[in-house]
């Protein structure tokens, strides 16, 4: 038995170091003899892949509803359509001249004119014209809504037709364009000037694909309806069945996680087209073949690759599989970016920033207990904490409607007050306050590090200053905003970088984004003034005069501006700068290249 | 025996009913699904607000909203009624459709998992067993208690370090170093020393052959730069099925059984010649193909000890199944590494070939064996991962197990009337000490479907765990729903297998209803 017992473990042995061993008798060209083979082989010759690393999942080719309107739809939408204007990495509005023409035929009453150049093709040969432009303008205006409201949200009459993300404030001035140029071009005539006319209207799902699924004959039947449907009224609500189900298809027709079998759906007028989609793990960009513009793609393929965790995000740059990565930037991803080999890190900053809201109600009814709470705030502490490991030479913000980046930053800082709020002076605070001691409830985000961080520095400095601080942080901040419940509030907002529009939603007096309730007659004019200003000029005074008015409520303070970061691996050639805005990198796919075609 | 399956299925429908209402009502009112869009300036926040309303049925109360999930969710059980609805997910897709993608993913991550754990897990628990107390038991039981107790997140980050980014790296320029290939077979010379225990000098002899043939054929890979262009070749694919025709004689009939022997060698000459006439068929190879094969294979394994006849033709049956299937899998592994380097060298792939994250690489078109291939270098990793983190339970029970059986009186009775020790432990032994673990990998079948959360997370597998986890985090309840429905009734299935096969195993227990 002992002999057996050794002669089975050295056929043990034997086998285990023989699976490992290499007898390669067999001529190592066997490989490359098979058909497959040769395909790949012919593939390496041109352009190569770059692979792009994203937060989220991909779920819908129109990214205008509402619903579809996320980051990663609209990035994959940019490269894969052509576009009557775009914004590069220096915030400035770009025009595709090889694409399209916009002109501004005058300023009273406004009129704009958009010409598509002709022979332009979606991917199906279908004509690029009017048409396609008709339909974006229907939705962009939301003409033909006439849905009335209650408190709630719920509809009570009427009915909203396209579900648009965008804001209609602009387009809705307009009445039905006027199409020329044997179809190619729209004239838009303004009831009254607009400021963001130039980011109004671009280019959106094809007429014709909309027409067929909803039923219509072809893209010049779905112009006739939406031509012989008046402006939608709320008073008078009119049903309309043929526009209904055009707009049904139009805001869910185009949602799909995976590659539609029906080609129409994904159609692309732009340099890239979408080759395969894997559901919640990557979209595919080849070339589009009937791509004949300015901006000629020069890879092979993008991919989008959805990758949650951005220290997985990280690892896989590392390991060559993404070559294009943009975590979320804190410390931690910083230094594993700097740990990365070969790659080429751009750092810079958001458009995104963090504030603190007062309301202008309860304990801060009365003015001076809200300066008074500002003073204690110590800003610079906060942006020491928080942005200096990032960025050593990070500043604090002083505007809540320009960036550093913009031109009107250096005028508004000088009038609208926020920059005497630098660091904590507890003895003014004590003055205004005239020995009160107000309680107050601080509501933040209690899973964010750096609102935590903020709060703990501002309730202690505070403190101090004899107020008594409640600590309101909630996992569940977001729908507690504007409610009441709290009397300050730390979170972030967004700057969308490009046109005024936006402004009087959150400093408006009632409008849907004034969650600190804050009001002033006098920047409520002027805000209404604004978006009807035309002239840049005219919009930034205008922005300096009202953000003047802002800091005089003592309302809000902004804190600084979020630290964005992206790493493009050194063989892609075309991503030079951090682009701030929300398409990231993927504002100019058709630059892109890669170094080693091999 | 219907009585109680149907009495146990009722019960499982009640506590089901219960624990989704539970779990619902947790999900519901964890959060409000609509804050992001609330705190955002979007200019279209109220139709998204009212859009999402309407989808969610969020102006229902949770405790009724929760019926108006169970009316959809009732019409997936029953047949007949019509179509299954289990709600929508935060971005309008339907829970069924979301399903019946994470579904297969997870699947594909945790079976190859389950079946490598539970079979590595339960040898190495008979054979520390069988040697009790002995340096190979007391190091099993270190090393499995080491990987018992790393954080998952961490053995991923290690792997992904070393498995997949060096190794890449090393890959390049695939030449090992002197003083590497000492190390290594010095670790390998200790390990072999270990595991064939016995006198001071059979272990020295043991530790010597070990380290001068790990030694030799280390240095041979080097210098051959194999791993660029890996393959097995006919000698080694005869030499290896040698190996196994012997051990797998060993397992089942004992060397003395010549027939078996016989019947195994044979296997592994059949196995030499299908090396050569299937070189035509490979260009065209299709999974069904392979499966078919492999079929093949074990057929005219079992036909050949069949026809090797005596009155055990069964033992030689087994033993000629089990080579043919070995060897047919070596046949099968040349062919994938004859691939290897074309595989590698794919613009899609760029020589660095084990991967980090995901279930495939996107884009890449290829047959069978790339794709193949690129299967393995994705799951290679988490599939590492989780062995080694499940590794301890089953060593554990099994090693439990064995030893109460090897105590019992029938093995006693069994070595006194003179069988064999391999007799004893095969037969009476090792079939009755894995009874109680039919109940525990059952049951942990049934857990392995929610999906291994954390290891789907870090290596950014789209399964069941990423479903379930993104629910809660959107405080959504649907998709939650979705996982728990079908993680429930796995768990509720396997637990009604688990007690009828312990029954059907176990004589002395019985079903009663």
């Amino acid at each position: 038995m002992k002999i057996r017992r050794l002669s089975a473990g050295v056929a043990v042995i034997a086998a285990g170091a023989l699976v490992l061993t290499a007898c390669s008798n067999e001529p190592s060209d066997n490989a490359s003899a098979s058909p497959s083979a040769s395909s790949s082989g012919a593939a390496s010759t041109t352009g190569g892949t770059v692979t792009v690393s994203e937060t989220n999942e991909f779920f819908s080719f129109n990214p205008s509803t509402a619903n579809g309107n996320t980051d990663i739809n609209s990035k994959i939408s940019l490269a894969t359509n052509s576009h009557l204007y775009y914004i590069d990495d220096q915030l400035k509005v770009q025009h595709d001249d090889s694409f399209a023409k916009t002109e501004k035929l005058s300023d009273d009453p406004l009129t704009v004119k958009y010409t598509i150049n002709e022979g332009k093709k979606w991917s199906d040969g279908e004509p690029i014209d009017a048409n396609d432009l008709v339909l974006a303008w229907a939705v962009f205006s939301g003409y033909y809504d006439d849905a009335k409201t209650d408190d709630s949200g719920e509809v009570v009459s009427g009915a909203s037709y396209f579900s648009y993300a965008g804001s209609t404030l602009g387009l809705g001035l307009t009445d039905f364009p006027e199409i020329g140029d044997d179809g190619r071009s729209i004239t838009l005539k303004y009831s009254k000037p607009f400021s963001d006319w130039e980011v109004a209207l671009d280019l959106d799902r094809p007429a014709h694909v909309v027409a067929k699924n909803a039923g219509l004959a072809d893209a010049a039947a779905l112009t006739d309806l939406l031509k012989n449907t008046p402006r939608g009224n709320p008073d008078k609500p009119a049903k309309n069945d043929a526009l209904k189900k055009v707009a049904d298809f139009y805001n869910t027709g185009f949602d799909s996680k995976t590659l539609p079998s029906d080609p129409e759906l994904y159609l692309s007028s732009g340099p890239y087209i979408v080759s395969d989609v894997q559901e919640g793990q990557s979209v595919t960009l080849v070339p589009n073949k009937t791509y004949d513009g300015d901006q000629t793609p020069k890879l092979d393929s993008i991919v989008m690759r959805t990758i949650a965790d951005p220290s997985a995000a990280i690892t896989a740059l590392k390991n060559g599989e993404v070559d294009v990565v943009s975590p979320q930037a804190n410390a931690d991803t910083l230094a594993a970016l700097e740990g990365v080999p070969g790659v080429q890190v751009h750092q810079g900053l958001q458009l995104a920033f963090d504030h603190i809201d007062l309301n202008s109600t309860g304990v801060f009814k009365d003015k001076n207990v809200r300066e008074a709470f500002l003073k204690t705030i110590p800003r610079q502490a906060i942006l020491d904490a928080i942005i200096t490991p990032l960025d050593p030479k990070a500043t604090v913000l002083n505007s809540v409607l320009f960036v550093p980046a913009q031109p009107g930053y250096a005028k508004t800082i000088e009038t609208n007050g926020f920059k005497d709020f630098v660091e904590p002076d507890i003895a003014g605070a004590k003055e205004l306050l005239g020995g009160k001691t107000p309680t107050v409830k601080l509501l933040y985000n209690i899973n964010n590090p750096n609102r935590v961080d903020a709060y703990t520095l501002i309730a202690k400095s505070a403190k101090e200053a004899g107020f008594k601080i409640v600590d309101e942080g909630d996992v569940d901040w977001g729908s507690r905003l504007g409610d009441g419940s709290y009397d300050a509030s730390i979170f972030g907002w967004i700057n969308s970088g490009v046109g005024v529009s936006g402004v009087p939603q959150i400093y408006g007096t009632g409008q849907s984004s004034n969650f600190n309730k804050m009001s002033d007659k006098a920047a409520d004019a002027q805000m209404s003034e604004l978006i009807q200003t035309i002239d840049p000029a005219a919009q930034e005074d205008l922005q300096v005069q009202i953000e003047q008015k802002i800091g005089a409520t003592f309302t809000t303070l902004p804190f600084f501006q979020s630290v964005g970061v992206d790493a493009v691996a050194d063989r892609v050639k075309g991503i030079d700068t951090y682009n701030p805005n929300q398409n990231g990198v993927w504002w100019n796919t058709w630059e892109w290249t890669v170094d080693d075609a091999s | 025996m219907l009585t109680y399956i149907t009495r146990r299925v009722l019960a499982s429908l009640l506590i089901l009913l219960g624990a989704s209402f539970i779990v619902y009502m947790l999900v519901a009112y964890s959060g409000d699904p609509l804050a992001e869009i609330k705190s955002s300036n979007s200019p279209s926040k109220e139709a998204r607000i009212a859009q999402r309303t309407e989808a969610l049925h969020l102006d229902v109360p949770p405790a009724l909203r929760y019926f108006i999930w169970l009316g959809g969710a009732v019409k997936c059980v029953v047949p007949f009624v019509g179509q299954c609805d289990l709600g929508v997910t935060l971005q309008n897709q339907p829970v069924t459709v979301a399903l019946s993608t994470a579904i297969p993913t997870t699947l594909q991550l945790v079976t190859t998992a389950a079946v490598l754990a539970i079979t590595i897990g339960i040898s190495i628990g008979i054979v520390t067993a069988l040697r009790q107390y002995s340096t190979l038991d007391y190091g099993v039981t270190f090393v499995t208690f080491l990987f018992f107790s790393l954080p998952i997140f961490w053995v991923a980050v290690l792997l992904k370090e070393f498995g997949a980014i060096k190794f890449n790296t090393f890959l390049y320029d695939p030449y090992i170093k002197n003083s590497t290939i000492l190390l290594i077979s010095l670790v390998m010379g200790l390990l072999w020393a270990v595991l064939l225990s016995g006198s001071w000098k059979r272990r020295g002899i043991t530790f010597v052959s070990a380290f001068a043939v790990t030694a030799g054929v280390l240095y041979f890979l080097s210098v051959t730069r194999w791993f660029s262009e890996p393959s097995l070749g006919i000698v080694v694919i005869l030499v290896t099925g040698v190996a196994i025709a012997f051990g797998s004689t060993v397992l089942f009939a004992g060397l003395r059984n010549r027939r078996a022997l016989y019947s195994s060698l044979i296997m592994v000459g059949l196995g030499g010649v299908a090396y050569y006439a299937l070189q035509p068929l490979w260009d065209r190879a299709t999974l069904w193909l392979v499966i078919g094969l492999g079929i093949l294979a074990i057929v005219a394994g079992w036909l050949v000890g069949r026809f090797m006849g005596g009155y055990d033709h069964q033992q030689s049956s087994r033993a000629a199944m089990l080579t043919s299937f070995g060897v047919s899998g070596l046949v099968l592994l040349d062919q994938f590494m004859k691939n290897w380097s074309r595989y590698a060298s794919d613009p899609h792939i760029r020589q660095r070939p084990i991967a980090t994250i995901g279930a495939e690489t996107p884009g890449l078109n290829g047959d069978f064996w790339l794709t193949g291939i690129d299967k393995y270098t994705h799951l290679v990793l988490p599939t590492i991962a989780l062995i080694l983190i499940s590794l301890a339970s089953y060593t554990r029970y099994s090693r439990a197990s064995m030893l109460e059986v090897m105590g019992q009186d029938y093995v006693r009775t069994g070595r006194a009337k003179g069988l064999s020790e391999r007799v004893v432990v095969t037969r009476h032994a090792f079939r009755n000490a894995l009874i109680p673990l039919a109940t525990i990998v059952a049951i942990d079948i049934g857990a392995l479907i929610g999906g291994a959360v954390i290891t789907e997370s870090v290596f950014s597998f789209k399964g069941m765990g990423v479903l379930f986890l993104n629910g809660v985090r959107d405080h959504s309840p649907n998709p939650v729903m979705g996982v728990f429905l079908v993680t429930g009734i796995t768990a509720v299935v396997f637990n009604l297998i688990a007690d009828l096969a312990y029954s059907a195993l176990d004589p002395r227990v019985r079903v009663k209803a």
